[in-house]
């Protein structure tokens, strides 16, 4: 069932004007870090052949240590909302509060410090490095952040590939391993940083059925771990093993 | 060493397209490697050339005088103003060549060889001082001729009387042209071996080094006067002329400074432009790794990255293939400066001491070759990493919604081409800021390569123009004159001689307002209706018959008496004879000496002289001139026929010899210049390579759709070679509307700052030709690797690319 935001009751109100604008852009607004709060958000794109709207109106929150997975045909504005929470493109009009962060007001560089330490990103085609080993791969996520020591770095890295039980792995290149094997080191990526909230584009789309529960059960493990988990997917597989459904359909919540 | 993971991916991608990385590295190495080899060519040359000449303490002013003792010598050095003052014994003589025919020889005595102060000598081998019956050699002939230490050579004074000299010892030189220029063979010998010669012991020139204002030609020839006038000839011995060495005559100076200097303009004018090609084809890589790398720079954003550290990594990407190309660049730069500058010792007659990298260059070329990559990576690191994190992950590789400009529009409506060639063409225009920057590259190289050709037809244009004051197939002299009836029949006598013209020529001087003299010019009586000179006149006319108290002069003298004009009066001074005369015309740069023509009846009033010639010019075939060989011939028969009337016994000259001893010295120079151009033909190609790399890379989803349709390797190698040359051609056509204007700076820098005259600028449409030819060799060249690159492309490959 969709639970759009209730705004009566959640403390979260980001479209009254006074509270917004005592909330300097991207502090924490609220104690509720780890979750994801959208409020009327849109999104439009422009093309050649006219106007596309690929987000429309989009309120709803994913809380602390929830999975969420959010459904709907190709065109639906699935990765839009993926990439709105990210912060990786803007959006038109609306807020998005991501663990205690108003994504949206930060600018490119602060967005990417920002994702690099509270958003582990995971998406449809991994995205790996692919000049550099899996260990590399992990280690160069929390080098650009600055995070852990860099002595603590590479074993660090080196047991989160064991956790996704690419331990025998670890020094050869995505191009040496299977696409489900990527998609885990990808996941692995994703949690380096030990971020509070785990954003999944398509996460099984490119993969066979067999690869794919192995790569719903890692989802499962995270989400049991406290990790707020909001999961983009066709997968019937996804949305069923998920704490709540949201469906987009034409940009709109269903 | 576990490297920090950002260091290792930069230093995987380097190693992991080694081909891009080694373009990128052999383009500054090259770049750097010009700028080392020139400077330090440059300043090698200033140091051991200059450096040298100036250590033989060059003659500031040589007075020509009456046979005089070696006291005179002394009496000149009393004066105030005079630091030293030498006397020589200058004797033209013969040498016998191998088959028997007469080299020019110019054999000098000096008191004493052990004491030479002015203009001295470098022992090479054997002893300084002649023996009786020996011969010093300058070794710029010994090597010529191969005379050794101990061999004889036959040598006359008058073609008559022969002596057999042996060589006892080999110096060098510099304050002379050497052999390989002047033809001339510089030797020395003692007083006894000339008077054992049959020679009368007497010396004929003093050289004077002035005591301030070493280089002040005005400065040098008032002292002179001093000289002449306060010592000289109160005692008795008459002056006939007083020259300041050197080709421009600069006291002081190199004989051939302003040549050297423009040479050396010329080459750091092109190390200049080949570091600029060189940083465009840096600026043209890395823009291409960035757009390789856009997807990657998105996915590094995505987790954590910042501009600032995605900046730093691509920095430090050409920071490495900087420092890479420097190193190679120092070796490289050295080996060319070595290589020129020994090119060049041989040519002119110098010693090269060391050849070394000074802190200077050697801190030019690491900070050009390091901060220049990283200083212009900066504009497309910039740029390329401002990309928002949507567009590098989603946009990159998709290639739709590009709008069409104009000219695509054009080629699509090219319906007959084959689709392989609509797409080679299309393609050339996609990336338009790439296509630019290959077109100037490649523009750059092949207008300077067709400007060195230009220049090249310019220089022997200018040389032929050289040639209307030689306009004879032959010329000899008549020491001490003739009756010009007399040599004008004796010379007509000979079958085949059609014209045959007796000049009056003597040396003199002009009287300045101020009653300083100049140095020596050369005062020409003609003949009426000469024909043997064409002259070019850059300002009035030329003489007439009737014309009286009226001379021509030429732009020599202008150059070195600056302020005359046409209408001008000038008084010339020959022996104790002084006139006037109004200047009537002025023509063109002759390459010799200052001179000044006059009709013979005014030549033998001036000298009184009545009817007397010193030369006689002939001509077999009025309005065209004989083949190098038959003038030859001609010279030959003359020689004997006067030397039988016992009119002269000189040597003749003719027309070809002189006009290729004017080419020869430049060759030299379009050499090194066309040397340049092939690096820049070499850095256009690299350029090319790497933007047909690009090219590539950028389309490879297209390239698999073609190879899905059905494409062989051969069309899609076409494609991409086709690509390559559409550019290459289009380049040329682009140099082709330059090089007019690019050859015509050219060559009118290098004729002004060598021959210091206006050029009549001459394009080469060979030289255009030669780079289409070139051009096309480099566009195919430059597109084979890509072009098996893209055919080698699987589509499995290219689907993945996504």
């Amino acid at each position: 069932m969709v639970r759009k935001m209730d705004f009566e009751t959640n403390p979260f109100t980001l479209d009254t004007p006074g509270i917004l604008t005592l909330q300097p852009a991207g502090k924490e607004v609220q104690p509720d870090e780890a979750g994801i709060y959208i409020s009327r958000l849109h999104k439009s794109y422009h093309t050649p052949a006219g106007s596309i709207q690929a987000l429309d109106d989009i309120s709803l929150q994913a809380l602390p240590g929830e999975f969420v997975a959010v459904t709907g045909k190709s065109g639906a504005g699935k990765s839009t909302l993926v990439n709105m929470i990210s912060g990786i493109d803007r959006s038109d009009s609306g807020q998005v509060l991501v663990a205690g962060t108003r994504v949206q007001s930060l600018g490119e560089d602060q967005r990417s410090r920002w994702r690099g330490l509270n958003l582990g990103i995971v998406f449809q085609f991994f995205q790996l490095l692919p000049s550099l080993n899996l260990v590399k791969n992990l280690t160069i996520a929390m080098d650009f952040c600055g995070r852990y020591d860099p002595q603590e770095r590479r074993p660090r890295a080196l047991h989160l590939l064991e956790q996704v039980g690419l331990a025998d792995h670890a020094f050869k290149t995505p191009s040496e391993i299977s696409g489900g094997q990527q998609q885990r080191v990808a996941v692995a990526r994703a949690l380096v940083n030990d971020p509070p909230v785990i954003i999944a584009d398509e996460p099984t789309g490119n993969l066979d059925s067999h690869t794919a529960a192995e790569i719903l059960d890692l989802l499962l493990e995270l989400s049991q771990s406290g990790k707020t988990l909001l999961v983009v997917t066709h997968d019937r597989g996804v949305a069923s093993i998920a704490s709540r459904r949201i469906e987009l359909l034409d940009g709109r919540l269903q | 060493m576990d490297l920090n993971a950002r260091w290792e991916k930069i230093l995987h991608d380097i190693w992991s397209n080694k081909q891009r990385s080694l373009l990128v590295i052999f383009t500054i190495a090259i770049g750097i490697a010009a700028i080392g080899m020139i400077n330090n060519t440059v300043r090698m040359l200033k140091r051991d050339l200059f450096g040298q000449f100036s250590e033989r303490n060059p003659a500031s002013i040589i007075i020509y005088a009456a046979p005089f003792p070696e006291s005179l010598a002394d009496g000149v050095s009393g004066l105030r103003e005079v630091e030293l003052a030498e006397v020589q014994r200058s004797s033209e003589a013969y040498a016998a060549g191998e088959n028997g025919a007469w080299m020019r020889m110019n054999l000098r005595t000096v008191p004493d060889y052990n004491a030479v102060q002015i203009n001295s000598t470098l022992l090479e081998q054997g002893s300084a001082q002649p023996e009786l019956r020996g011969i010093l050699l300058e070794r710029s002939a010994a090597s010529a001729l191969d005379l050794d230490m101990g061999d004889t050579l036959t040598v006359s004074l008058d073609q008559e009387k022969v002596s057999h000299l042996v060589v006892n010892g080999i110096v060098h030189d510099m304050t002379i042209q050497p052999y390989s220029i002047s033809e001339e063979i510089n030797a020395f010998v003692s007083m006894p071996t000339l008077e054992w010669m049959g020679e009368v012991p007497y010396y004929n020139q003093l050289k004077l080094v002035v005591a301030d204002g070493k280089k002040d030609r005005a400065h040098v020839l008032d002292v002179a006067a001093q000289a002449r006038d306060r010592v000289i000839e109160p005692a008795g011995y008459q002056v006939s002329a007083m020259q300041i060495p050197g080709s421009d005559g600069e006291p002081g100076e190199f004989w051939a400074r302003k040549q050297i200097d423009g040479v050396l303009l010329v080459l750091q004018l092109m190390s200049l432009l080949a570091i600029l090609l060189s940083g465009g084809l840096v600026v043209n890589t890395i823009s291409a790794v960035l757009v390789q790398q856009v997807k990657q720079i998105g996915v590094m954003r995505s987790v954590g990255a910042v501009r600032g550290q995605i900046v730093q990594m691509y920095l430090v990407y050409v920071l490495v293939l900087s420092v890479a190309g420097t190193l190679l660049a120092l070796p490289l730069g050295l080996l060319g400066a070595w290589g020129l500058t020994h090119v060049a010792a041989g040519f002119l007659n110098f010693n090269v001491s060391q050849v070394d990298l000074p802190p200077s260059i050697l801190l030019l070329q690491l900070g050009l070759g390091i901060l220049m990559p990283v200083g212009v990576a900066m504009f497309p690191i910039l740029s390329g990493t401002r990309i928002s994190v949507y567009d590098a992950i989603y946009e990159y590789g998709l290639g739709g919604g590009e709008q069409r400009s104009r000219l695509e529009s054009m080629l699509l409506r090219l319906r007959h081409l084959s689709p392989p060639m609509l797409l080679s063409l299309r393609n050339t225009f996609r990336n338009k800021p790439r296509l630019a920057f290959t077109l100037v590259t490649l523009v750059i190289s092949g207008a300077m390569f067709s400007a060195v050709f230009s220049s090249y037809t310019t220089l022997k244009q200018q040389i032929r123009e050289l040639g209307r004051y030689v306009a004879f197939d032959v010329s000899i002299s008549i020491p001490g004159g003739a009756n010009r009836r007399t040599v004008e029949r004796e010379a007509l006598r000979l079958p085949g001689i059609e014209i045959a013209e007796g000049w009056g020529t003597t040396n003199g001087f002009i009287l300045n307002a101020d009653g300083s003299e100049s140095d020596r010019v050369e005062i020409v009586g003609l003949p009426q209706d000469a024909q043997t000179v064409q002259p070019n006149m850059v300002a009035g006319r030329w003489l007439q018959p009737e014309d009286r108290g009226l001379v021509v002069v030429n732009e020599d003298l202008l150059i070195r008496q600056p302020g005359l004009q046409v209408g001008d009066s000038i008084v010339l001074k020959v022996a104790d004879t002084k006139a006037s005369y109004q200047i009537a015309g002025v023509a063109s740069r002759h390459m010799t000496s200052a001179r000044v023509y006059m009709t013979l009846p005014e030549y033998s009033r001036l000298t009184g002289r009545y009817n007397q010639v010193d030369v006689v010019r002939v001509q077999a075939t009025p309005g065209a001139f004989n083949s190098p060989i038959q003038q030859e011939q001609l010279g030959q028969q003359l020689e004997k026929r006067f030397d039988d009337a016992q009119l002269s016994q000189s040597s003749s000259k003719t027309r070809s010899d002189i006009l290729s001893s004017f080419a020869q010295a430049f060759n030299i120079l379009l050499v090194v210049l066309l040397m340049v151009a092939v690096i820049l033909a070499i850095i256009g190609g690299l350029g090319l390579t790497g933007a047909m790399g690009m090219s590539v890379l950028e389309r490879t989803r297209e390239i698999g759709v073609l190879r899905a349709v059905g494409a062989s390797h051969r069309s899609v190698r076409q494609v991409v070679v086709f690509e390559g040359l559409t550019v290459a051609w289009l380049s040329w056509l682009i140099s082709a509307l330059v090089s007019y204007p690019v050859g015509w700076a050219l060559a009118g820098a290098l004729i002004y700052t060598a021959l210091g005259t206006q050029a009549v600028f001459r394009y080469s449409l060979p030289g255009l030709l030669v780079w289409l030819a070139v051009v096309t060799i480099i566009g195919v060249l430059s597109s084979l690797a890509p072009a098996r690159d893209a055919a080698r492309l699987t589509v499995r490959e290219v689907l993945n690319y996504a």
